[in-house]
């Protein structure tokens, strides 16, 4: 087991300027913010695009039960419409995926790997840590001996302590000045590394919500009266409720 | 009208063959008054009527209206008596006008018949259908104590002059009325000679008028028969079993026995083709309905789950750029876009489905009710031809399945083609809905790609220079890994006690010396086979995943005790160059202690291979004045190179060092060794030559 000779205590002196601490906790605060707000995205974005494609599997799921169902071969109108109806749902899932699969390389893929860079940096912020508290250890025996008599063996542990503190000072220093270079650096990088992600999912959604409306204009012009309103719609629909509740084979409540 | 002279020709007596002329004449007199007080009898009554029906409408309903008594059914029991009121009205009118007409009066009143059969049909056609239930309204109101007696104070009130005391006087007249008008016309045309041109347009009203008796009864028929089977009956299972007696047993059994034998073949199916026709383009619009209602519903719930995550509300910090672009696109769709789309989708989609669907019960009820009756109706049929009689009940019975047989059969048409149509519309709606979805978002997508840099580049191209970027990116991302993973780690410095480092040594021997790892921070084992060890222990990695396949969890063996720890503290730890040739001196003794201060370690950061610069120094503990050249001087904390820690004699006391250049003896106890750099918690005793301790 261990024996630890010394009483581990606090430097006297502040080792490290407050001002560099707190640079330092300020800009490894906003990585950690930033570490989880690209989970975050890379999780809803990933359910976003789960549940796209769930929508439109049910819309062609509409589209193609109708197409099974037996009016289709007692009513050759309604089987040209909902044939139309069928062959718009199915190109527009095949375009849903389209726009799902530029997603998942254009943003989603992109975002765990710049996740994937957080790891390496929270293992030298670590070190960095552990590296501290050697430091204020060392120093702290240093500050020990400096303030005993000055008697040969003490001269001797003194001249140790300082001869053991100094590489650990330097380690601590170099960590400290890289880290502080390159956290602020890798910060700044997500805005030119996210913008290309951000336009694609602008210009996915054009591409799919163009052909949407294409599609789904033409269909409109082929079987429907172009141009009716809600209130007009709404009024179809309860004369022909009325219509049917008129007949005394439907139940009135 | 030839006149009789009173004391020739007695009232009786018809005159003989010499009289024909006059006999004629009389008889037509007598027809000509009849018809004349046959018509007179029309319109009074007609007026009588009419006025009778304004009051009870204007007076008596208005009376009992304003009492505002809560459980009376105003509705239930008047119906629509006002539209009677109306049409009857009108048609009064109608036949005062034709009074001043003269000999055109007959043809007129044929052509007001004609012109008012339809109305009258319709409005009667509801009114006599709800008499029945009105009826049973008055005797239900007449058991309330209280509520008869606010009724008859409104009768004495407001008719006191007709001596009624029930309002069913006043509600059985429009069904009275109805059949009146067959019976008046057919008395007008007893007296109308056939020759008359009238004749044929009164003959044909009256005939008219009888189809719309016929009509109106099988229309109050059907209709009951129509609210008795097409609802749903809820019935508890108490319910059911409580309906359960000899008779309702037997007659269900009858009909599943007469049921599977249908299915069997032994007994022909009573085949309606036209029924059957009906019935399946029913059961399909039915299952088209259900199924686009299951499906629709899906579709929202799915709708609702998209709504959920909203990516874009992630806060990278990113004010400007494409980001700010995305975040409003997606913004507008999730606040505004998608919601009016789901609330139309629900208001002219699914809202009505759910309407259709509900119509769809009755019509099913009353098809699962024919089928029954009609197992009934055959087993009576063929009772009949056996026994050539039936009981009462059983031609009730017939006559039911006739009902609603007739009833389904005219009424499904209808039913099918407006629920066909009504489907198409619903259809055409979610269409023009998901074309609405699609201006919408492409309108807002365009006003943001419009201020994106590379909005003019055509896809293609654009997804290549998307692609060439991110690779680019990733390459960046790269450096920036291996640049923190360059932050050097803490070098670990401790040099190994002679126990530790024969364990090393025996770790290497049995796993070999690639596998050995040090620990880089303290760990506590938490589960039931996790090792808990001190910062810089070396351990030899048995497997790199735990049984559950966990790749953070390592199985490794520390020399004693083996265990899971976690990966991430642990680096890999290459036994040093000049370690190895201890090996060959394991041999316990004297030298050992030696090697023990001298590493010359190479030092130096490289990223795998931990070595542990010089560990212990040698330090001049206390100052030595050197009396003789063999010695040298020491300065009390002066480090100090040991060249050999005896002296020629071989005597431990005095150690051959080199200092400031110099080389000489001097006393080894005047010798310290220290650890040149921190040995943490697992801290090495300062050591000092021989005992020496502080």
């Amino acid at each position: 087991f261990s024996r630890i000779p010394f009483k581990i205590g606090q430097p006297k002196k502040q080792i490290v300027p407050k001002t560099v601490e707190r640079d330092f906790e300020r800009e490894y605060g906003k990585l950690q913010q930033l570490e989880d707000q690209t989970k975050k995205l890379q999780k809803d974005m990933k359910k976003s695009t789960d549940a796209d494609v769930a929508m439109s599997k049910s819309a062609v799921r509409i589209s193609s039960n109708l197409l099974s169902n037996p009016l289709c071969e007692q009513d050759p109108n309604f089987l040209a419409m909902v044939t139309a109806l069928d062959t718009a749902m199915k190109r527009m899932d095949s375009f849903n995926q389209e726009k799902v699969n530029q997603i998942q390389k254009t943003v989603i893929e992109p975002l765990k790997k710049f996740s994937s860079v957080f790891p390496s940096l929270n293992m030298a912020v670590k070190r960095r840590e552990q590296t501290l508290q050697d430091y204020k250890r060392l120093q702290s025996k240093v500050e020990k001996y400096e303030e005993k008599e000055k008697t040969g063996p003490i001269l001797a542990k003194l001249h140790q302590a300082r001869e053991e503190l100094r590489p650990v000072k330097e380690d601590f220093e170099a960590k400290n000045k890289q880290l502080l270079e390159e956290m602020p650096k890798f910060y700044s990088s997500r805005i030119d590394y996210f913008e290309p992600s951000f336009e694609s999912l602008i210009r996915a959604q054009v591409v799919y919500y163009t052909e949407m409306h294409k599609i789904f204009g033409d269909l409109t012009g082929q079987i429907d009266e172009p141009g009716l309103t809600d209130e007009q719609r709404e009024k179809e629909n309860e004369a022909k409720l009325s219509e049917l509740r008129a007949l005394s084979i439907v139940a009135d409540d | 009208m030839a006149q009789s002279r009173p004391d020739e020709f007695p009232a009786e007596e018809t005159p003989g063959a010499e009289c024909p002329i006059y006999e004629e004449m009389m008889h037509f007199g007598r027809a000509q008054q009849n018809q004349r007080l046959a018509v007179e009898e029309l319109i009074k009554t007609e007026a009588s009527y009419v006025h009778t029906i304004e009051l009870c409408v204007l007076d008596i309903r208005a009376h009992l209206r304003q009492k505002q008594l809560p459980d009376i059914d105003l509705e239930g029991l008047f119906s629509n008596i006002d539209d009677i009121l109306q049409v009857s009205k009108r048609f009064l009118k109608g036949l005062e006008a034709t009074e001043s007409q003269g000999p055109e009066q007959l043809l007129l009143i044929s052509a007001l018949f004609q012109e008012f059969k339809e109305e009258m049909e319709s409005v009667y056609n509801v009114y006599c259908a709800s008499y029945e239930q009105a009826l049973v309204l008055v005797e239900s109101h007449r058991k309330d104590p209280r509520l008869q007696q606010e009724i008859v104070e409104t009768l004495n009130t407001t008719v006191s002059h007709t001596g009624a005391s029930d309002l069913s006087f006043f509600l059985v007249m429009p069904v009275q009325r109805v059949t009146k008008y067959p019976l008046l016309l057919q008395k007008i045309l007893e007296n109308t000679p056939a020759s008359d041109k009238a004749y044929f347009a009164l003959q044909s009203a009256a005939s008219m008028m009888l189809e719309m008796n016929t009509n109106i009864n099988e229309y109050k028929r059907r209709k009951e028969v129509a609210t008795k089977y097409n609802k749903v009956e809820q019935l508890t299972l108490r319910e059911r079993l409580g309906r359960l007696n000899k008779h309702s047993i037997a007659k269900k059994t009858t009909r599943l026995s007469r049921f599977f034998m249908h299915e069997a073949g032994i007994v022909p199916k009573t085949e309606d083709k036209e029924f059957d026709y009906l019935e399946e383009k029913f059961q399909s619009l039915a299952s088209c309905a259900a199924e686009l209602k299951e499906n629709i519903a899906t579709y929202l719930d799915n709708l609702q789950v998209f709504l959920l995550s909203k990516p874009h509300e992630c806060e990278l910090e990113m004010e400007e750029g494409a980001a700010q672009q995305y975040r409003r696109l997606a913004g507008m769709l999730h606040r505004t876009i998608f919601p009016e789309f789901r609330r139309r989708l629900d208001q002219l989609v699914y809202q009505p489905l759910c309407s259709l669907s509900e119509t769809l019960k009755g019509p099913q009820q009353l098809i699962r009710k024919r089928l029954d009756k009609l197992l009934d109706y055959e087993e009576i049929e063929e009772k009949k031809s056996e026994t050539g009689n039936m009981t009462y009940d059983e031609e009730a019975t017939m006559n039911t399945y006739l009902a609603i047989n007739a009833l389904l059969l005219s009424e499904l048409p209808t039913f099918n083609h407006v629920a066909v149509q009504w489907l198409k519309q619903i259809l055409y709606s979610l269409v023009a809905l998901q074309r609405d979805l699609a201006k919408q978002m492409l309108q807002e997508a365009e006003i943001e790609l419009a201020q994106l840099p590379h909005s003019h580049i055509p896809m293609p191209t654009f997804w290549k220079m998307v692609k060439d970027t991110l690779s680019q990116s990733t390459a960046q991302l790269n450096s920036f890994c291996q640049k923190f993973e360059k932050v050097t780690p803490s070098p670990m410095i401790q040099p190994l006690s002679p126990a530790e480092e024969r364990r090393v040594l025996s770790l290497v021997s049995k796993h070999g010396p690639e596998k050995l790892y040090q620990v880089t921070s303290n760990i506590s084992g938490s589960k039931d086979l996790d090792l808990t060890l001190q910062r810089g222990q070396i351990v030899a990695l048995l497997h790199g995943v735990d049984t559950k396949g966990n790749t953070n969890r390592w199985l490794v063996d520390a020399g004693g005790h083996r265990g899971y720890v976690q990966a991430g503290k642990l680096q890999p730890y290459h036994l040093v160059q000049s370690q190895k040739p201890r090996m060959q001196m394991l041999v316990p003794d004297t030298g050992a202690e030696r090697r023990r201060h001298s590493y010359t370690l190479p030092e130096g950061p490289s990223p795998q291979v931990f070595i542990a610069p010089p560990a212990f120094q040698v330090v001049a503990g206390y100052a030595f004045t050197a009396r003789s050249p063999q010695e040298v001087s020491l300065q009390a904390g002066q480090p100090v190179t040991v060249l050999e820690p005896h002296d020629k004699k071989g005597s431990k006391e005095w150690s051959l060092v080199e200092v400031n250049g110099q080389r000489g003896y001097v006393p080894s106890s005047y010798l310290m060794m220290v650890p040149t750099q921190e040995s943490g918690s697992w801290s090495l005793p300062a050591w000092s030559l021989p005992t020496q301790q502080t």
